[in-house]
């Protein structure tokens, strides 16, 4: 049942049927940054936690994560939230789910541990909700790494709570975000899907940096491409590029944002490089 | 030797260096390529006796394509340059080459604006939700360039019950016999990316005998080729675009999602 009511709210944030709320409303969430809530929508990990502080370090805007339902706001005060990044808040504002954003009254640092016991925020940070069969953990993962539009400027991303599949990540192409939810349905075990995947703008200036970050990366790093793909990913939105993927060393991870932060038009380098552990 | 005849063999040699480029574009070019300007735009006709109609250039590199019909077809997989690290497309007005027998002269520009224009847009809808279609050349940007080959200029068209708005054309055109030649190409170097022949034809006429031949029922033929050679097209990039074993080996070792506990 608990899973059914979550399920439902998640597929009409996506569906976009919600409506503004008439007045403030108050609620628990986790304070993301906004590139971490796309990435990593689910349970809070300590990799998630590290992941938000860290961008909202480099500069990347803060986003509320309502625990209740994994919906993702925008807030128009980021001075009020910043702090709080990578812990939970008691929040009061007007949403206005459509356009995922909040107007923000005030925001209250909360413990894990002052939210009452059987409040729906509860269920979002039990990771044992998140734990799925690694049947068909493995086989969304084939699924969406055989995708044959996928190239070096998209990553798609997923999150499993029980037998629903939460899509994330960015692509460049339209084709991507029907074909992943295509594909990922017809799995075995699959119940729900939702499609959080955001398609990038493809500016001039963005085009640019893309093909100019490649070119270096492929120049320094040449190891990690092969031919119709590569091992790090070029996520590139309004000048900011994040680096996604995994690297053999430290070094390379360094390398990369060397070689990404001299990339002309590019404004700020996120690198969430992962480095082969052992 | 004088400076006189210095100057003579100077001029020789450059007279004769001015000349290889010439004598070499004569050889290579298609026998008999005629390009003529009706109502101010252009219409080549079909050289005679050529499998080819010389758009595409160099044909050398196409080969029969075992999962595309009728088509031959050159991929560049070289892993700077491949159709993989393309991401917008630039689509070229579509080219026209009428039949060697025909009298170009007879295509009106409202008959070739007709079915060119569909084309381009039916090829748009085909390709938009893979590729940004844009109108300038950038850095990760393809140009498509098209021509409709053998291009058959009919009788009079009959003008009778054409819905409103319809203009008839004075001479039908048939496309039954049309063959379709392509090229994608890098839109900032030019160099070839992808190219492909595709020679389906449908053994019967297809007239179109009206500028919105898509309104009108006894069209349905022609449209439907053009609604076939813009699937063709996507059905070639999507089959370009397919992972190898190899590749596909390597995308999925490397693909890790984020966050989850997995």
């Amino acid at each position: 049942m608990r899973t059914t009511i979550l399920v439902v709210s998640m597929l009409m944030f996506t569906m976009g049927l919600g409506v503004a709320a008439d007045g403030p409303e108050t609620f628990y969430s986790y304070v993301d940054s906004s590139i971490c809530a796309r990435l990593m929508l689910g349970p809070i990990t300590q990799e998630r936690i590290e992941c938000s502080q860290d961008t909202s370090k480099n500069g990347d805007s803060p986003a509320l994560v309502r625990l209740s339902n994994n919906m993702v706001l925008e807030v128009n005060k980021h001075k009020m939230v910043k702090p709080l990044v990578g812990g939970f808040a008691n929040v009061t504002g007007t949403t206005k789910v459509k356009a995922g954003k909040i107007k923000l009254e005030s925001a209250e640092p909360v413990e894990v541990g002052d939210i009452p016991a059987g409040d729906p925020a509860r269920q979002l940070l039990d990771v044992r909700n998140f734990r799925a069969s690694e049947t068909v953990y493995n086989q969304v993962r084939h699924a969406l790494a055989m995708m044959p539009y996928i190239s070096e400027f998209d990553f798609i991303s997923f999150t499993m709570n029980g037998d629903t599949v939460i899509l994330t990540g960015w692509t460049v192409r339209l084709t991507n975000r029907q074909e992943a939810y295509n594909r990922v349905k017809v799995v075995e075990g699959v119940g729900a899907i939702v499609n959080n995947i955001e398609v990038l703008p493809m500016g001039r200036n963005d085009m640019n940096v893309r093909a100019g970050a490649r070119a270096r990366l492929q120049q320094h790093l040449s190891r990690y491409f092969w031919g119709s793909g590569s091992d790090i990913k070029i996520i590139v939105k309004n000048g900011r590029i994040i680096l996604l993927g995994t690297v053999s060393t430290e070094g390379d991870k360094n390398l990369a944002n060397i070689q990404c932060n001299q990339v002309p038009g590019a404004f700020h380098v996120f690198n969430l490089l992962r480095v082969e552990k052992g | 030797m004088s400076r006189g005849n210095n100057s003579s063999l100077r001029s020789l040699f450059w007279c004769g260096a001015a000349l290889v480029p010439l004598l070499l574009m004569a050889a290579c070019a298609p026998a008999t390529q005629e390009t003529v300007t009706v109502s101010g735009t252009e219409v080549h006709v079909m050289p005679a006796g050529q499998e080819h109609s010389g758009f595409l250039g160099d044909y050398s590199q196409l080969q029969p394509q075992p999962d595309l019909e009728n088509t031959t077809a050159y991929v560049n997989r070289d892993e700077q340059k491949n159709l993989h690290h393309y991401l917008a497309i630039i689509i070229d007005p579509v080219q026209v080459y009428v039949a060697t027998d025909d009298d170009p002269s007879l295509l009106e520009d409202r008959g070739k604006g007709a079915i060119t224009n569909y084309f381009k847009l039916a090829m748009a809808n085909a390709v938009v939700d893979a590729f940004a279609i844009v109108d300038e050349p950038g850095p990760l940007t393809l140009r498509l360039r098209t021509a409709l080959v053998g291009v058959d200029i009919g009788d009079e068209a009959p003008a009778n019950e054409l819905p409103e708005g319809a203009e008839p054309l004075n001479r039908s055109i048939n496309i039954g016999e049309v063959g379709l030649e392509m090229e994608l190409v890098d839109s900032v170097t030019g160099e070839r990316i992808a190219a492909a022949v595709n020679r389906t034809t449908l053994g019967e006429p297809a007239e179109i005998g009206s500028t919105r031949f898509a309104q009108v029922e006894r069209y349905d033929a022609a449209q439907e080729i053009i609604d076939g050679w813009a699937a063709a097209l996507r059905d070639f990039l999507d089959e370009a675009h397919e992972l190898s074993e190899e590749e596909a080996q390597r995308a999925i070792e490397s693909y890790r999602p984020y966050g989850g506990i997995q």
